[in-house]
């Protein structure tokens, strides 16, 4: 598949109405910090790995991530929005900061688990929503984006399943501590409403209550993410039953 | 190590997916407002929720899974049959992957599958049940369970069924037929009805059929509901007062705010495992929401009682299949594992010493 990458090379098409612009704009700059927070994940891995295959996989992957968020801002361009990011809003530091923490332990195992297994299904399951939905090539880009971030999943899916066969109770007890860090905080960004206030990336007030102007809700997003994030969870092996009851008690 | 068992269900209410989510939720968590529920139980992919452990009156054991496909309690008519049909291969490759033998499928699980086993997942070493059979003899033994209460005596009366071309419809007629004096058939399909019939008649029996209830007389006093029916909608238009009704349905056929004069009515198709059964996580009265313990559906018991026979074969295949001797046969099996006929009860709570109690539904 050619990498969404040279998206941003497209002719320039009229793909939004001026009236949901700033919608799609928010809905970018979402899109676009997660990619820069994943690049930035990955370049911090690949430092930390020993394998110099791994760490070409990891930079090689920062540079895929740098490209959608060069997508995104091409897409915000073609609608004529200017479309920010800010990795330092308060749920996306979270998310870093839970990632740097398990490089600061060298936690190569951590580190999958986090961004391939929790922020990709988040990355996929949402992509592919609002590829459906959004108009033109807006909505190309982003089912693009999902189909790829889904496919370099695979790789990680198999260095983890082999680390959970060595000891399943153990590798579960690790992803169950990650789940309770990382996913909560995603689960609190995914959330119907922002209760807990802005989310310090939509440029205006927050978009949540705009998405059904552009046929999207927040609970499909949420509910969509978590559904991937389920059947992730059920390739890798772990009890569905456990799962559930992890995913049942995440905040709402 | 592989499953004995696997039953495959779904929530019928709201009330009951918002009890499983908080049993999962666990008992440091509050429960999760309606909104958020009906938000959540759509995109939960098919898995299994608890282990269960069914106990022989003979002391034999036979451990499975209660696997929820979460088809949402409002998403049951034919409008979502795709999408269901894609939940239950889902359930089916979960009981599948999880090694069990053999698989029950509860509820609309059997209706949208039934007869086309072919349109499960690879099976391998798993077989499948719709597990109508035993709900047929639970149905079958409540009826007269009921007349022999009730000082009726069944070879004296009309009786109606509604649902009778379905596979648990068909397979009461086949049994109660040659015992009544009159049946009248109630489906959606004329030529169904009418193959149903012909093969009634065969045997002797008075038979009249109808697509609407409004066509028959008003005389039927013993009515069995088996309609495959998203929400209890059923209105009982003409019968006879005084009737006994069995609600066999899941959901339920009758509205509850339908108004059926002097009516008796009771629900059917239950079972109850004397030995038995155990749940882990603590499922109890929130999957078999029942006033009774060990309470089971008729279709489920069915796997359940197979797995303990030690018997993994596809009993039930669906489509009208079921005759009086496979009803006889599912019978003494469950009987030989100390599985009855569940006591008797109603939306008031249970049916007592031939005094049965009267329904919302009475006036």
């Amino acid at each position: 598949m050619e990498p969404v990458t040279n998206l941003s090379s497209l002719p320039t098409e009229c793909t939004s109405s001026p009236l949901t612009a700033p919608i799609w704009q928010d809905v970018l700059a979402q899109a676009m910090t997660g990619e820069l927070i994943a690049a930035m994940n990955y370049t911090a891995l690949s430092e930390i790995c020993d394998d110099p295959a791994e760490v070409a996989d990891a930079l090689e992957h920062a540079e895929g991530e740098q490209g959608h968020a060069a997508a995104f801002a091409a897409e915000g361009r073609k609608i004529g929005v200017h479309v920010a990011n800010n990795v330092d809003a308060k749920y996306w530091k979270r998310l870093r900061i839970a990632f740097l923490r398990r490089i600061a332990e060298h936690d190569f195992i951590g580190c999958l688990i986090v961004q391939e297994i929790m922020l990709e299904s988040f990355a996929v399951a949402s992509y592919a929503r609002v590829g459906k939905v959004a108009p033109g090539s807006l909505g190309r880009t982003f089912a693009a984006i999902a189909a790829e971030e889904e496919g370099h999943v695979e790789h990680a899916m198999e260095i983890l399943r082999a680390e959970r066969g060595l000891d399943p109770q153990r590798f579960d007890d690790k992803v169950h501590q990650l789940h309770l860090e990382v996913m909560t905080t995603l689960a609190e960004m995914l959330a119907k409403e922002c209760k807990h206030g802005q989310c310090e990336v939509c440029h205006d007030k927050c978009v949540k209550p705009s998405l059904p102007e552009v046929a999207l809700t927040p609970a499909e997003l949420r509910g969509a993410s978590l559904q991937q994030y389920l059947k992730t969870l059920d390739m890798l092996g772990l009890p569905g039953e456990v799962t559930l009851g992890w995913v049942t008690q995440l905040p709402v | 190590v592989g499953l004995d068992f696997a039953l495959i269900g779904h929530q019928e209410s709201w009330r009951a997916a918002a009890d499983v989510l908080a049993v999962l939720r666990g008992p440091y968590h509050v429960p999760l407002p309606d909104d958020e529920i009906k938000d959540i139980l759509p995109w939960i992919p098919p898995r299994a929720i608890c282990h269960v452990e069914a106990t022989s009156s003979v002391g034999a054991k036979a451990r499975g899974a209660y696997i929820d496909s979460f088809i949402p309690p409002d998403r049951l008519d034919v409008a979502y049959t795709r999408e269901n049909l894609t939940r239950v291969r889902g359930a089916a490759a979960c009981a599948i992957k999880a090694g069990a033998k053999i698989v029950s499928l509860g509820g609309f699980s059997s209706i949208l599958i039934e007869g086309n086993f072919d349109q499960l997942p690879e099976r391998h070493e798993t077989v499948f049940t719709t597990g109508n059979t035993l709900t047929v003899a639970f149905i079958v033994q409540g009826i007269k369970k009921m007349c022999e209460l009730e000082g009726r005596d069944l070879r004296r009366s009309t009786l109606l069924i509604v649902g009778a071309t379905g596979d648990v419809g068909s397979g009461c007629a086949r049994s109660l037929a040659p015992i009544v004096k009159r049946v009248q058939l109630c489906a959606r399909n004329t030529e169904r009805l009418r193959g149903l019939a012909t093969e009634l008649l065969a045997d002797g029996v008075h038979v009249e059929i109808a697509t609407e209830l409004q066509r028959f007389s008003a005389e039927a006093d013993v009515v069995i509901c088996a309609a495959s029916l998203a929400s209890p909608s059923l209105r009982l238009a003409r019968i006879a007062p005084n009737a006994l009704i069995c609600d066999a349905g899941y959901p339920k056929n009758l509205s509850p705010r339908a108004e059926i004069l002097g009516a008796t009515v009771f629900f059917g198709g239950l079972g109850q495992i004397t030995g038995g059964m155990k749940f882990a996580p603590d499922f109890h009265g929130i999957l078999n929401r029942h006033p009774f313990p060990d309470v089971v559906h008729g279709c489920l018991l069915e796997g359940m009682a197979l797995a303990l026979e030690g018997r993994f074969e596809p009993f039930s295949r669906g489509r009208g299949s079921i005759t009086p001797q496979r009803v006889e046969e599912i019978e003494v099996i469950a009987a030989r594992h100390g599985m009855c006929l569940a006591p008797l009860y109603n939306a008031d709570g249970p049916v007592k010493d031939g005094r049965p109690c009267r329904t919302e539904w009475s006036r």
